[in-house]
């Protein structure tokens, strides 16, 4: 029968959660991000590091601060398999998790893909609505295999994973300053950022809005699926000390 | 970018050309213009085709008029993402709108999933859509096969069979039809346990997504149809709709009558409120959450034989669809 009690949580939902658990501060380095945590074989390691790190070193991620984590590791409940190795790396969550912390409500509206032409971001090519699903649109659309990332990192041009939130106007020099201090610290990943009720990336803002597009954590993941190897991501989300993590060139 | 109105009319006119099998003029897409609501006359009409030529998305042919090129079709896919953010739900309302079939006269037309298989696949295919057919999960047995050259412009690359599955969304036509206001609204995986089911796992509404739910699904390899053949265990594709409580009777009334007639899968009609195997209610709506047409083909794709579907496709007469 039918399990009684039983009712779906949609993404919205989770991602709230999330911001309100992340408790980095981004003045004084230290306290909680939102990271996600992938799974690779052990014998791919070397290959998916390096790739990680070719990602992370041209910008195509939140930061490169990652968390290598063995077999038998485990974290927040989850333990790694044998032969597999996990890794944590920043969820693009951190950034709204950080805004809330300083006051400021911004609102994640969609994951989606979007679209680089020679370098310079064009627009939304697909977009799923955090509220409108229980799976996160980045792995979705990974799982999609519409991504280009590895093309965009060759070329310049491609398609890659990015999320939307909606910021009040008011609170724009603020918003501006948090993100200032937050890349002084090595989380980065602002794609752009619209200007007050001004379409941002081809799509429209709430009246009295400005809309903040930042890179997917999940970047570097898409690379290593399109070049052929096994990558579980999203086994969980969670949350992670900045202590506990290291600059992915210290670890390779 | 240029001014977003100008963008959306250029878009309009790349559909209008893309949608024509032969070459279209000025006059033609002016005149289309103004039925789809945008008022705009044919020397402007000229303007903008001159855009689209300069950026390589319409090709000009003497005075025949214009095609559209590869470029352009490509463009028509990634442009305007907020209009494509409502296509799925829009293409919905259209085919649920255009479904005619009577459950009393037994004649009209329903809706249909196209999925694409290789040509010497076919026979395996099929034996596999046969025996999920008899599963008794409620998938609907009939189906139509459409070859290249058919005659219902269905369009049919070489060395592939194109088969239409019945789809769950004509549940929404009949319920439209029967004046009850229905709104499709997630398509998810549904858990089944001894052949009975027990919850979503997972559900994407179709309002939210640019991206067909069910082709999510389906390319995430997310069900095991086999599995529920086999030891009634497993996952399968299922998408879930709201009717207005008072209403409730008579959609029972209409899934009853429409069995008769080979059209299955729907599970239950929930109460006010009630929240169906995890997907939410509110108060004074009903789901009805329904086994989907191309659980068959996900059961083909889980046999590894290759397959394109494009659910939600199109609208045929249910009298030229035969049993498995």
């Amino acid at each position: 029968m039918q399990s009684q009690g039983y009712r779906l949580q949609f993404t919205s939902a989770k991602i709230e959660d999330l911001m309100y658990r992340t408790t980095f501060d981004p003045k004084k380095e230290e306290g909680d991000l939102v990271v996600n945590i992938s799974v690779f074989k052990e014998e791919d390691a070397e290959a998916i590091l390096n790739i990680f790190n070719k990602t992370m070193s041209s910008g195509l991620t939140v930061s490169s601060y990652v968390k290598l984590l063995e077999s038998g590791d485990t974290i927040s409940g989850y333990t790694i398999e044998e032969n597999m190795i996990g890794i944590a790396t920043v969820c693009s969550i951190t950034v709204d998790g950080i805004l809330l912390k300083s006051g400021i409500l911004v609102k994640p509206q969609f994951g989606g893909l979007v679209q680089i032409k020679d370098g310079v971001p064009t627009r939304f090519t697909d977009v799923l609505r955090y509220e409108s699903t229980t799976i996160d649109p980045l792995e979705v659309l990974m799982s999609q295999e519409v991504t280009s990332v590895s093309r965009m990192l060759r070329t310049g041009s491609g398609k890659i994973l990015a999320s939307l939130r909606g910021a009040p106007m008011i609170a724009k020099d603020d918003i501006e300053s948090t993100l200032a201090d937050m890349i002084d610290v090595g989380i980065s990943g602002i794609l752009e950022v619209g200007e007050p009720n001004s379409r941002v990336l081809d799509v429209n803002v709430q009246r009295d809005h400005f809309g903040i597009a930042v890179i997917g954590g999940t970047n570097p993941m898409a690379v290593v699926q399109e070049n052929g190897y096994f990558i579980s991501i999203n086994a969980m989300s969670t949350l992670l000390d900045i202590d506990e993590m290291q600059l992915i060139d210290d670890i390779i | 970018m240029t001014d977003p109105d100008i963008e959306r009319k250029l878009i309009e006119i790349m559909r209008i050309i893309s949608e024509s099998e032969k070459p279209v003029g000025a006059r033609n897409i002016a005149d289309e213009l103004n039925t789809r609501g945008y008022n705009i006359g044919e020397r402007a009409v000229r303007y903008h085709l001159r855009i689209l030529d300069e950026r390589g998305f319409t090709e000009k042919h003497g005075y025949a008029g214009r095609t559209i090129t590869k470029h352009g079709t490509e463009e028509l896919k990634e442009a305007l993402i907020t209009d494509r953010l409502g296509y799925v739900i829009n293409r919905i309302d259209e085919l649920i709108y255009l479904t005619d079939y009577d459950l009393y006269t037994k004649k009209g037309k329903v809706i249909v999933n196209l999925s694409y298989i290789n040509e010497n696949e076919i026979d395996d295919a099929l034996n596999i859509m046969k025996d999920v057919a008899s599963l008794g999960i409620g998938i609907s047995p009939k189906i139509k096969i459409f070859d290249e050259g058919n005659d219902d412009n269905v369009i049919v690359p070489k060395d592939k069979i194109c088969i239409a599955t019945m789809c769950s969304i004509t549940f929404d036509g009949l319920l439209l039809k029967n004046g009850i206001p229905v709104e499709p609204y997630y398509g998810g995986i549904l858990k089944i346990e001894n052949n009975v089911p027990i919850n979503y796992s997972d559900l994407i509404s179709y309002h939210g997504t640019s991206i067909d739910p069910i082709k999510i699904f389906m390319s995430r390899k997310s069900t095991s149809v086999l599995d529920v053949m086999e030891t009634g265990t497993g996952s399968v594709l299922s998408n879930i709709r709201y009717i207005p409580s008072s209403a409730k009777e008579k959609a029972e009334l209409i899934i009853d009558k429409a069995s008769e007639s080979d059209i299955l899968g729907a599970i239950r009609v929930g109460n006010s409120g009630e929240e169906l195997f995890g997907a939410p209610a509110d108060i004074g709506k009903s789901g009805i959450p329904i086994f989907v047409g191309v659980n068959s083909i996900a059961a083909v794709e889980e046999n590894g034989i290759n397959v394109t579907t494009h659910p939600i496709s199109t609208i045929i007469d249910y009298c030229s669809m035969k049993k498995i």
